[in-house]
């Protein structure tokens, strides 16, 4: 009885109401659908052009012969300075920057989750120096983070994972320790510890559900950051080599012909750029949906 | 009947939101006399503040819509003005208090400042002059003109709420709308406070409409008394009339749920239910569910405030002339 | 106040001290050999030994760490390995183009960023508020390497009115600045336009109007007011992320700052070029973090009664 008495006060048990009255909001948001419409139909198209394409010879074999050629018919995008098909290099070259933040952001959830919700549920001494270093590496812009931790441990895609997952991290820790901490001093979680809840049981059944939607919201946005981030790396040149068709990478290497051939560095950034838009539209509609006090 | 500061006429407010229509002021009828105060009074919700802000015609538009209706203040039609007459009208003719002092008041600017940019948008040219008026009503309302340099966080309560009434009279608006001005405070500073408007009111001869929940509040300052359900007038007469010739069920409601400290372990009747969803309000009578009167022509048909015996009740079983309220046989 | 100030820095220390330690331990754990690149490729192996036995390479790390913090103590970051010069000086070369990058971007953002997110705030869900709701949602979502590029490509190679790259007078900021400038003004509209709405939403906002303010003096006066604080703490934190992290812009336009300092040196393994950088521009993120509290107090009473009760 007195477990049901604590479960009432507890605003997880609308869960299933919540999450289909946030569907029904987002759907109002046009932004938003037209966010998550192409996102779903990139992630379809990526994994299409693996089957569609030969990636030795379509998507980094060399045909000189065709090199230069401006978009049009054949070509929806042209082709490059060694004759390879835009196009194809764009939609394939996706699965790159989808893959490698998802990746990083899926760490970073997982360790900010993880020391966030410590952090905030604990305090004292151990906030303290959880949220110090915190403090330190979030002071410090990101790019600059996964700079210096490639450059010093070499490039490869453990490392640019480990770099690019430093800043997702902080995010999350940070998000992830504030909920914690308004909901810690919520009365349904003394309740919960009045009738002898585990601590652990405590922190995984009521405090995590509960830290959901600004952790939602912020995965969405962070997907969208960390591509940005990933490109930047290999642009710098210390990300996914060339000749892989990473967005970042494919513009470093347009550079140079930019006066006589301007499109094969500007489609790869407008890839770059529609994905990050796409995903930051879903992810204020997400935030609108979630959090209805907000809008108004 | 230039006579009257204030006329409102069948103003009707909604809301509209996503979820749907809120019908918050259903085509009331006010009037105001000089030198009176009026009372206004029902439970949160019932329409009153909205009310009160559409004199200012301050009604937070999205989502609030003021349908239809007229009012006339000091002779002349607020809701047909102009945005900068209205703004001359604001502060001059009539000014309000609100209910929480706490976060009614700037806090990033000196009372002194904020009190004397009342009297400079009303024509003071000198900032000096303006701040020497400050000065002279924080006096009047029991500050020392010395904190005029405060800020607001540095004030108790009662104090910023004084500050706010002395905003509110720093240009003697004719009219002086006073919602819930005590609720947000201490019982022993809510005393002092009401004592203070009674005060300046005399002093300044200005009419108000005072918006409580309190009749207690109400029997202390008002000359004449209003009730309020569900975005309408119930009953309205002098103050005398409506607490001892109480005519409307919910007035007599009102007066059931209050403690009488002469009669000590009486029962309290509470009135039962709650308001009516002003979203989807019932199509006759709205107070008729939780009425312990209730016949079936009260759910037919919205009732119109008439005059019954000494003053206005909205209440259809006056059509059966031998009808008493139990509190009154 | 001036305790205020003096505490800030004081707590720089802690800071200087754990961040040399890391970047120190990392440059010198992580695998590549300062001494080859010091003596050259063509060095002979004795050669090389020479310069560790020299440079102290050797001794083992701790060592060599506290060594290095001694020279800090005395004011001297060391030399550079690659080009043999003192790595303060060669800092202090490069901040001017680094500082002008940043205000001018800054300086662009703010004059861009502020109106435009007022205007939307009170136009709020209007067609006007989409469009610069939008606006600001193509800014965040641009790689800012890739609006520089364009910028390059439109405005220096098409049009040719501002070069392409280099730092020669006041016109070659202008694209970098743009560039760095564009992406600072998305986030500083959406927070000047949610920092507004909400102050709009307050009582004293109702007071104001209440009073017969006019709408111009409201948005101004008390809106603006009180909005400034969440605007000029986003303005200082993207201020010090400039100041540092612009490698990607200072590397597109070939511009001479601290970030390409750090980035070039970096692989190079130059141990103390990038310490004494690094150690540098957190002074520098400080200075700018105690500037804005600073400007706190001036904006909001509350916060200064705050300081001057903690003396």
């Amino acid at each position: 009885m007195e477990t049901a008495t604590a479960k009432s006060a507890h605003p997880v048990y609308r869960s299933r109401g919540l999450a289909s009255e946030t569907m029904r909001r987002l759907k109002k948001n046009k932004g938003a659908i037209i966010g998550l419409i192409f996102m779903v139909l990139l992630v379809v198209v990526t994994i299409a052009s693996g089957f569609i394409y030969d990636y030795e010879k379509d998507i980094i074999g060399q045909n000189i012969s065709e090199r230069f050629k401006a978009p049009g018919l054949e070509y929806p995008f042209g082709t490059d300075q060694v004759g390879r098909n835009i196009f194809a290099r764009v939609i394939y070259g996706a699965r790159f920057s989808l893959a490698i933040s998802a990746g990083a952001v899926a760490i970073g959830l997982v360790v900010g989750i993880i020391l966030g919700s410590i952090a905030g549920f604990y305090g004292g001494l151990v906030d303290d120096i959880i949220m110090r270093i915190n403090d330190v590496l979030y002071a410090i812009p990101n790019i600059m983070i996964a700079v210096v931790i490639v450059s010093l441990l070499g490039t490869n895609t453990f490392n640019l994972l480990l770099a690019l997952s430093v800043s997702a991290t902080t995010t999350v820790s940070r998000v992830a320790r504030a909920s914690v901490m308004t909901i810690r001093g919520q009365e349904f979680i003394e309740a919960a510890y009045a009738i002898g809840v585990p601590t652990w049981k405590i922190i995984l059944k009521h405090i995590v559900p509960n830290c959901l939607s600004p952790i939602i919201v912020q995965t969405t946005l962070l997907i969208g950051t960390t591509i940005i981030a990933t490109s930047s790396l290999s642009f710098l040149g210390i990300g996914v080599p060339a000749p892989a068709p990473e967005w970042g990478a494919m513009l470093s290497e347009g550079r140079d012909y930019m006066r006589s051939a301007g499109y094969i560095c500007v489609i790869p950034g407008f890839a770059i750029m529609l994905t990050v838009l796409a995903l930051n539209l879903l992810g204020d509609g997400l935030r609108d949906a979630l959090d209805p006090k907000l809008k108004k | 009947m230039t006579e009257n500061i204030l006329e409102i006429r069948d103003l009707v407010v909604h809301y509209e939101t996503d979820e749907g229509c809120v019908q918050a002021v259903n085509n009331i009828n006010v009037i105001i006399g000089k030198k009176t105060i009026l009372g206004l009074v029902g439970e949160t919700g019932a329409g009153k503040t909205t009310t009160a802000l559409s004199i200012l015609n301050l009604v937070p538009n999205p989502p609030g819509i003021i349908k239809s209706g007229s009012i006339i203040l000091n002779g002349v039609d607020v809701l047909k003005l102009p945005p900068k007459k209205m703004e001359e009208v604001r502060g001059n003719d009539v000014a309000m208090i609100f209910q929480d002092p706490m976060t009614a008041l700037n806090p990033v600017m000196t009372i002194g400042e904020q009190i004397a940019e009342s009297v400079m948008i009303h024509g003071e040219r000198s900032k000096e002059k303006a701040l020497n008026r400050a000065r002279e009503m924080l006096e009047q309302v029991g500050i020392p003109a010395s904190r005029s340099g405060d800020y607001p966080h540095q004030l108790s309560g009662g104090m910023r709420q004084r500050v706010v009434i002395a905003i509110a009279l720093a240009c003697n608006p004719k009219l002086l709308i006073a919602d819930e001005p005590t609720t947000a405070l201490d019982v022993t500073i809510q005393a002092q406070i009401l004592e203070l408007i009674k005060e300046l009111n005399r002093k300044f001869d200005t009419s108000m409409l005072l918006i409580t929940h309190d009749l207690g509040v109400i029997a202390d300052v008002c000359d004449r008394v209003a009730v309020m359900y569900a975005g309408r007038i119930v009953e309205e007469g002098t103050l005398e009339e409506v607490f001892n010739d109480t005519l409307h069920p919910y007035t007599e409601g009102l007066f059931n749920s209050l403690p009488n400290l002469r009669k000590r372990g009486e029962e309290l009747v509470p009135i039962k239910g709650m308001m009516p969803d002003p979203m989807n309000l019932p199509k006759g009578c709205a107070f008729a569910p939780r009425c312990p009167y209730t016949i079936d022509e009260c759910t037919e048909a919205v009732p119109e405030l008439k005059k019954i015996g000494s003053h206005l009740v909205a209440c259809r079983r006056y059509e059966d002339k031998n009808f008493r309220l139990r509190r009154n046989s | 106040m001036i305790r205020f100030i003096i505490q800030r820095l004081l707590q720089l220390i802690p800071a200087i001290l754990i961040s040399s330690f890391i970047i120190f331990f990392a440059m010198n754990l992580t695998g590549g050999d300062p001494a080859m690149i010091i003596a050259g490729d063509k060095a002979s192996a004795e050669r090389i030994e020479q310069v560790r036995e020299e440079y102290g390479f050797n001794d083992p790390v701790p060592v060599q760490y506290i060594r290095y913090m001694a020279g800090l103590v005395r004011g001297d970051m060391g030399i550079s390995y690659v080009t043999n010069k003192d790595v303060f000086k060669s800092f202090m070369a490069r901040l001017p183009a680094t500082m002008e990058l940043a205000f001018a971007s800054v300086f662009f953002a703010v004059l861009l960023s502020i109106p435009l997110g007022i205007y939307t705030a009170i136009n709020q869900n209007t067609w006007k508020d989409n469009l610069g709701m939008v606006f600001a949602l193509f800014g965040v979502s641009m790689p800012n390497f890739w609006l520089g590029l364009i910028l390059i490509l439109f405005f220096s190679l098409r049009l040719g009115w501002f070069p392409s790259g280099g730092r020669s007078g006041i016109i070659s900021v202008v694209l970098p600045a743009a560039t760095v400038g564009l992406g600072l003004a998305a986030l500083i509209t959406r927070t000047t336009r949610s920092a507004m709405l909400d102050v709009i939403r307050q009582d004293y906002i109702r007071t104001a109007k209440a009073k017969g303010a006019s709408d111009r003096a409201v948005i101004y006066k008390h809106a603006l007011g009180n909005a400034l604080i969440p605007i000029i703490t986003v303005i200082g934190l993207q201020l010090a992320n400039v100041l540092t992290g612009s490698v990607l812009a200072e590397s597109v336009f070939a511009w001479p700052g601290i970030a390409r300092l750090i980035f070039d040196h970096i692989s190079k393994r130059d141990t103390p070029m990038v310490t004494g950088s690094i150690i540098l521009c957190s002074i520098m993120m400080c200075l700018v973090n105690t500037v804005v509290d600073i400007i706190y107090a001036f904006v909001d009473p509350r916060i200064k009664a705050q300081y001057v009760r903690k003396g």
